[in-house]
């Protein structure tokens, strides 16, 4: 299997940086690439206490899986691809996204990595809630994905 | 005939459920269903969402995006989809 991806439900589990390397690790790849994202204590100005993630699960597994397969089409057909995004409540300093990528050379796997937490902002429907130490909260702006030919 | 809206994020302010039946005439289209959450959005004076019906998109049943000319079934599942912004 050459690739893993999950949404990760915070109330269950936790996403695991082992687990990534584990997955990836092995003597075929010369390189490995690893992005974490975690939850920011500020955006724009405003103290952030923590976000929480909603998601439409189904289609999110589904982009997931055909990101991955054009990232391995376009870049390294022999990588190998972990991907992980947390769901629910995740505190300041929590994992949000894990990308491990094993490659054989080091610009593959770069741009691998890069292409995939891309294309998972663009295309993936994951949404933020950020909570503020004054205990207001808000959905945040993001990209829409209504066909570009319907908005007037 | 109704509809039923699974809502994502933002949009879960239209309902106390994660769902909303929404009635529409016979043949009713996405288009349609936009207008009619614009007004609901409206009517419940819900500033914040005042462009949630124009710049959403919407997933039919296999989760794909389905454009503003598709005709909605009777009790068809479709799900609202806000800017998204994971990561």
């Amino acid at each position: 299997m050459s690739i893993h991806i999950a949404l990760v439900n915070t109330k269950e589990q936790k996403i695991s940086l082992e687990k990534a390397k584990n997955f990836i690790s092995s003597g075929d790849y010369g390189a490995e690439s690893i992005f974490i994202g975690r939850v920011r204590n500020e955006n724009s100005g405003k103290k952030v206490t923590a976000v929480t993630y909603d998601a439409h699960d189904q289609a999110v597994i589904k982009s997931f899986q055909s990101i991955c397969n054009a990232a391995r089409e376009k870049f390294d057909k022999n990588t190998k691809i972990f991907l992980e995004h947390a769901k629910g409540y995740a505190p300041v300093g929590e994992v949000s996204i894990l990308i491990a990528i094993g490659s054989g050379h080091r610009d593959e796997a770069f741009k691998i990595c890069r292409y995939i937490l891309e294309e998972v902002k663009h295309q993936s429907p994951i949404w933020k809630k950020e909570h503020y130490v004054d205990g207001k909260e808000e959905w945040l702006p993001g990209h829409s994905l209504r066909p570009k030919k319907e908005v007037k | 005939m109704k509809i039923k809206l699974k809502l994502y994020a933002s949009s879960k302010f239209l309902s106390d459920n994660d769902t909303l039946n929404v009635e529409l005439p016979n043949n009713s289209t996405i288009g349609d269903l936009r207008n009619i959450l614009g007004k609901i959005i409206s009517e419940k004076n819900l500033q914040h969402l005042q462009n949630l019906h124009e710049t959403s998109a919407f997933f039919g049943e296999v989760d794909e995006v389905i454009n503003d000319n598709y005709k909605l079934k009777d009790k068809e599942t479709i799900s609202i989809i806000p800017p998204i912004g994971g990561g």
